[in-house]
């Protein structure tokens, strides 16, 4: 006991005699977690967050139309712009939106008959980034309450609903394929809503109608038991320029993975150079003709390089195994592996150099690194998280690192595409550059 | 070359209130080999790295060759070839790598590089295991690849760091004879150690610090003459003697001081003919009776004792 207890003071000792290191244990768990709830805290799910931000293209400029742009309008869940069909495209496809909903023209005059006639049903095309299914999957489930709560307060509450309703009625007896008894079901439930119109036109229907479109959503209308058809068809249309036409998901999970991996690579061997610094191999550095400026730079390129070669190896081995093609340009593809490999690489000596000790620059590189991962939505979709911390996505390397090699692999774009980014690593290298030159010393600390 | 290699001038250097460093000032001359000797905490690896350009001294110079080390990329700090205390050797890859790597810090590339590299594996008997990891080196032979590194560039002055701390005592002999080899070849020297075995074999000049201080610079021979280290005479009595008549022996002519261990008397003698006829009379004329007569030089340890007060083993 004796022994286990000394052995016990002795690490305790050590371990808290590098203070920063005594920090970091506390500070970062503290913080990570602070964070975390922060942005967690009390939304339970995405109506916590920031917002999806969507387009949607209304080509008909009906009510029901304009109802549903309302609707997702005012639905915290998502943050809405309205635009024209081919700038929706353009967007959808260069990865700056998720999804573009396309409410087609006629859509106010076609969702009731569509009801019942399969031949008339508008259909609502969902252009989406294919990387993006999550969101897209979140859009055309919201979209079914909203046309139909939008149809019940825009087509049922007037005598254009009153109209929709009669040509309804005709159109299940023109209609063939239903079964009898469905045809009768369909005729009460028509005729009494009639009734209910005719009678109180100016009552809003919207909680019975919310109830409907649920149950709608659900398949099952109410006790009756028969399938409710849907008045409109959602058309979901993956954006893609790539030559195979198709949305090769490795691509992007080889880009996230290699990159954090080559991020924590770069770190442990940061963490090796304050070591080397500890050591009497230092002392021997500077007994050399040798400055502290060489001595940096040396160090960058050779970790860029690790993590070059790493970042090339990963790729080569999904190109292989998982045909992960480079649809954009090759120029741009290399450029993001150079400048993505010098990003991470200044990053990681900027760490060292604040983190002064091993055990103080492992605690800030952790930290570091599971906020970039967390905040450029490596972890959980970006739509979710707050919308401070989506715009503060914008300024994190990883996140132009991935958009880099996204745009450079399975989206297909040129050179140009990848302009942005390439300009963004290479001043947040430089900023992390300066970081280390101002802080980076000679001397253990 | 003129004057001396390396001059050392009222060098100062403090840690908070605290003077590692206090005013110190020596000098080196080519072919010389000087051992900087004192306890651990004297200021010997501070000297050593003001010296070599690491650390900046508060005050004082030091000049290499008459110029002052100006700046991380002086070229003359191809001058010096540290060794530094701790291994300062990358463990995963090879001996000849390491030579490599080190070789061009100094500038040196090609042929050159490759030559000095097998020269300097020679030297240290390692030139059969160059292309082995070090990792799987013993820590005598990490040792002598420590020194190879530093030898590499031929630097015209080689500052050894305590070199042998914690090496046994086979590859320590190997080390020396390393250091003797370079001796021989009119190598200048600045060995670092607080053992004195170590500056009696391989120095001919001694620098001894305490305190941050030099407190002795000279020549072996010449630290032997001082006062107070002068030679020894060590006399076996037939029965002890008391406390009066021990000051009284110590007080005679030639007679520096005496100490007495049981039976066993030791005189420090400035003079040997008269201090120990002085003695001897002495002592016949109190009946004691001396049964074996014995003198021996003093050691560095007796001078250090002599100086301080103390023994390195104390400090």
């Amino acid at each position: 006991m004796t022994q286990i207890l000394a052995i016990i003071r002795n690490d305790l000792k050590v371990y808290f005699s590098d203070r920063r290191a005594f920090i970091m244990l506390f500070i970062v768990p503290i913080g990570l977690a602070s964070f975390m709830g922060s942005v967690f805290n009390g939304s339970g799910g995405p109506s916590g967050g920031g917002g999806m931000a969507i387009l949607i293209v209304d080509q008909d400029g009906s009510a029901v139309s304009r109802g549903v742009v309302e609707a997702f309008a005012t639905d915290p869940t998502f943050r809405v712009a309205v635009t024209n069909e081919a700038a929706a495209r353009e967007l959808v496809l260069n990865g700056k939106r998720p999804v573009a909903l396309v409410l087609p023209r006629g859509l106010g005059t076609d969702i009731l008959p569509g009801l019942f006639d399969t031949n008339r049903k508008p259909v609502i095309t969902v252009l989406h980034d294919p990387s993006h299914s999550m969101e897209r999957s979140m859009v055309e489930g919201m979209l079914i309450p909203k046309v139909i709560r939008s149809v019940v307060q825009n087509g049922l509450s007037a005598e254009l609903g009153r109209d929709h309703i009669r040509r309804g009625l005709t159109d299940i007896d023109n209609t063939a394929g239903i079964a009898d008894r469905d045809r009768k079901l369909y005729r009460v439930m028509l005729e009494r809503a009639d009734e209910f119109l005719a009678v109180r036109t100016d009552r809003a229907p919207s909680a019975a109608a919310g109830g409907g479109a649920t149950g709608a959503t659900n398949g099952a209308a109410g006790k009756g038991g028969f399938d409710l058809p849907m008045p409109f068809v959602a058309k979901s249309v993956p954006l893609i320029r790539s030559s195979t036409g198709r949305y090769n998901g490795y691509a992007h999970s080889f880009a996230g993975m290699s990159l954090q991996f080559v991020m924590m690579s770069l770190l442990d061997m940061s963490v090796g150079l304050l070591r080397e610094r500890e050591s009497g191999i230092f002392r021997r550095l500077r007994s050399t003709p040798l400055s502290r400026a060489t001595l940096l730079v040396g160090k960058g390129l050779s970790y860029a390089l690790v993590g070059f070669v790493s970042l090339t190896g990963c790729f080569a081995f999904a190109m292989a195994v998982f045909d992960v093609r480079i649809e954009g340009s090759w120029t741009g593809f290399i450029a993001c592996l150079a400048l993505t490999s010098t990003m991470a690489s200044s990053l990681a000596l900027a760490m060292a150099a604040l983190g002064r000790t091993p055990a103080g620059t492992r605690g800030i590189g952790i930290a570091v690194l599971l906020l970039l991962l967390m905040v450029g939505g490596a972890w959980v979709p970006a739509f979710i998280l707050p919308r401070w911390i989506q715009q503060a996505a914008l300024v994190t390397p990883t996140r132009w690192a991935l958009d880099c090699f996204d745009s450079m692999t399975w989206r297909g774009l040129g050179l140009d595409a990848a302009y942005g980014s390439i300009g963004f690593l290479l001043g947040f290298t430089l900023l992390a550059a300066l970081v280390t030159w101002l802080r980076f010393r000679w001397d253990p600390e | 070359m003129e004057g001396p290699l390396l001059v050392v001038r009222q060098l100062v250097k403090r840690f908070g209130t605290r003077t590692a460093v206090d005013g110190v000032s020596f000098e080196v001359r080519a072919g010389e080999a000087v051992g900087l000797l004192g306890p651990n905490g004297a200021g010997k690896t501070t000297t050593l790295s003001m010296v070599s350009g690491l650390l900046a001294a508060d005050s004082g110079e030091v000049l290499l060759a008459g110029r002052p080390i100006e700046g991380d990329t002086d070229p003359r700090k191809r001058l010096l070839g540290l060794v530094p205390q701790e291994l300062a050797l990358y463990e995963p890859i090879s001996a000849r790598d390491n030579l490599a790597f080190f070789g061009a810090l100094q500038g040196m590339k090609g042929a050159a590089l490759a030559d000095a590299a097998r020269s300097a594996l020679e030297l240290v008997g390692l030139a059969d295991r160059a292309r082995d990891l070090v990792k799987t080196f013993s820590g005598g032979m990490k040792r002598r690849l420590n020194l190879a590194v530093a030898l590499l560039h031929d630097p015209q002055l080689l500052l050894l760091d305590e070199p042998t701390v914690g090496v046994d005592p086979q590859s320590r002999n190997a080390l020396f004879d390393n250091i003797e080899a370079l001796r021989r070849r009119g190598k200048t020297i600045l060995y670092t150690t607080h053992y004195m075995e170590e500056v009696e074999r391989l120095c001919d000049r001694v620098i001894i610090m305490d305190h941050g201080k030099v407190i002795a610079d000279d020549t072996l021979a010449g630290l032997k003459r001082r006062e107070r280290g002068g030679a020894q005479v060590c006399c076996e009595l037939s029965v002890s003697v008391d406390a009066a008549c021990l000051e009284m022996i110590g007080g005679l002519p030639g007679i520096l001081r005496a100490e007495l261990d049981g039976t066993r008397l030791t005189l420090h003698v400035s003079d040997l003919h008269d201090g120990l006829g002085a003695a001897l009379d002495h002592l016949r004329r109190i009946d004691v009776v001396v049964t074996s007569v014995g003198s021996r030089q003093p050691s560095l340890e007796d001078i250090f004792l002599g100086l301080t007060g103390r023994t390195l083993r104390d400090v």
